[in-house]
């Protein structure tokens, strides 16, 4: 396998963006990712679009976005791994170089959430899971199947409420200083915890908002990076696991076994290990989920999440900072987007070029984008360096 | 009619309503004994594993050599939440508490908990299932509190 370089990024503003159509949204990264990487959009081979799709008018969201774009006589697919599919992009981008196939490609993630109703939205994710067995008689609903999460959690290591609403806390802290997310303000332990109960015991805070956005990398071979970039970042490696359909497949509900598989895997083919790691983005979907992914990554013991956070270990100074750009509670998530946008993240603050406040101190040169797919139905985990 | 601060927006006059016919032929069995009162799901005549949801095929060794066995509707709570936010098609339903329970034969089922109050529900409490009609005669399973 061949060396591969992100050396282009781009990322829209995250929110209820009503003042751009699904296209115009993805050229705005699209463009960025360009212009910083230095090639020429007919150097670009192949572009690959993540996107979950359902709530907004486009079927064929690869075509239409390449199109805006003025891509003609590319290889091009859309590709779906849940909340997941923009790390699918990336893997996708990533291989088509790895492999010989093309020396530079690109990985765009797009999601327009905002054009259905909120409830719409709610029930197009409850219906990520086994339909029949979960959905039609049952209604469960994306909050419900991470609040069987928490609840387990809570009971077998004592995980609290408040553990969980400093998850929150922390999101809107690092999104305050990150002028691309969705909300950009602090919040305090007791507004997150006397939100709204969306489903017991997660309440609006525990919660990321629906959201529209984008992000695209351009990636590179080594050849390709080495006259396009001052500041390639590698991928080291990938690892990606999945999990049963129906949660009641599962054996427990305390960690997702998805995220522990991809994470050994993404970790063996980098050659390190979780204490190598200088800044991670976590996959936040809601406060538990960040709390059990400390755990299943490896940067801390089973069951020793909420501790973790209560120490401060996962801030800027601590052991692992995570999630500096707001997490997808502050920054928002809209699903495809975000294993780019994460992607995005971590390739600047590799770079250095993180804004005041947010920027980890980089040790190891080393970072790690973990980012789930549903209720840990699909995972990606995706080790980046500043060596090659 | 265009909301205050909205900036233009084509509210597009199409609408579509999806409606899926799912077929049920292969495990048709588990619904009609439901509506019988018992609860059913397959067991793979050469390997031995049961599975639930119940399937036609066994997804241990990919027989097709699946038979039907009884479950006993004792469980016992492993998890649970109360969903106060519901999605669109259901919300005129009243908030509602889903679980997961495991059955002796160590499987899990996920249902609605009928009754109970969630404030004072612990993962490792006795459940039983129970089968009931919906408003149209399709039947379906809960737990109650046993
Ligand atoms: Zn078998």
């Amino acid at each position: 396998m061949r060396n591969v370089a992100i050396v282009g990024i781009g990322h829209s503003k995250f929110g209820k963006r009503t003042d751009v159509d699904l296209a115009e949204l993805a050229f705005e990264s699209i463009k960025a990712a360009i212009e910083d990487s230095g090639a020429e959009k007919k150097d670009i081979q192949n572009v690959t679009v993540g996107s979950a799709g359902g709530w907004y008018e486009e079927n064929l969201p690869a075509v239409i976005v390449n199109e805006y774009a003025g891509f003609k006589d590319v290889g091009t697919m859309r590709v779906e791994a849940a909340c997941a599919s923009g790390s699918a992009a990336v893997r996708s981008a990533y291989l088509s170089i790895a492999s010989g196939e093309a020396d530079v490609t690109m990985a765009v993630g797009i999601e327009k959430m905002t054009e259905v109703d909120t409830l719409t939205a709610v029930e197009l994710m409850g219906r990520s899971g086994s339909y029949l067995w979960e959905f039609e008689n049952y209604g469960m609903t994306f909050p419900a199947y991470y609040a069987l999460y928490a609840v387990a959690h809570m009971n077998r290591y004592g995980t609290s409420e408040e553990d969980m609403a400093r998850v929150a806390v922390k999101a809107h802290h690092y999104g305050a200083m990150n002028p691309l997310a969705q909300f950009q303000k602090e919040i305090t332990l007791e507004k997150a915890l006397s939100s709204q109960v969306v489903s017991w015991p997660l309440k609006l805070y525990d919660a990321c908002p629906i959201t529209d956005g984008s992000a695209a990398v351009v990636l590179a071979s080594e050849e390709m990076a080495k006259k396009l970039s001052d500041t390639p970042i590698w991928i080291k490696g990938i690892g990606f696991s999945s999990d049963s359909a129906n949660l009641s497949k599962r054996g427990d509900y305390v960690g997702l076994s998805a995220t522990v598989d991809a994470s050994r895997k993404a970790y063996a083919a980098a050659k390190i290990s979780p204490t190598d790691v200088d800044v991670a983005t976590c996959h936040d979907c809601f406060t538990i989920a960040e709390l059990m992914a400390y755990e299943d990554l490896g940067f801390c013991a089973k069951g020793e999440g909420g501790k973790l956070i209560r120490e401060g270990q996962t801030e800027v100074g601590g052991k692992i900072p995570v999630n500096l750009d707001g997490g997808l509670k502050a920054k928002g998530h809209p699903v495809g987007a975000t294993g780019v946008s994460m992607t995005v993240e971590i390739s600047k603050q590799l770079r250095g070029e993180a804004e005041r406040g947010r920027q980890a101190p980089i040790k190891n040169g080393v970072g790690l984008v973990h980012n789930v797919g549903g209720t840990g139905h699909y995972c990606y985990v995706t080790v980046l360096s500043r060596s090659k | 009619m265009a909301a205050r601060d909205e900036p233009p927006t084509l509210h597009s006059k199409r609408s579509l309503n999806l409606r899926f016919n799912i077929p049920i032929s292969k495990t048709s069995r588990f619904w009609d004994s439901l509506a019988q009162g018992k609860f059913v799901t397959t067991k793979c005549a050469d390997c031995g594993k049961v599975s639930f949801p119940p399937q036609a095929d066994c997804p241990n060794c990919m027989g097709g050599n699946v038979e039907w066995v009884e479950l006993g509707t004792d469980a016992e709570l492993l998890t649970f939440t109360f969903v106060q936010i519901t999605p669109t098609s259901f919300v005129d339903h009243d908030p509602y508490v889903v679980a997961i329970g495991r059955l002796k034969e160590g499987v899990n089922v996920l249902a609605w908990i009928e009754g109970a109050d969630p404030a004072k529900l612990k993962p490792g409490e006795k459940l039983r299932i129970e089968s009931r009609k919906d408003p149209k005669g399709s039947a379906y399973y809960v737990f109650v509190k046993a």
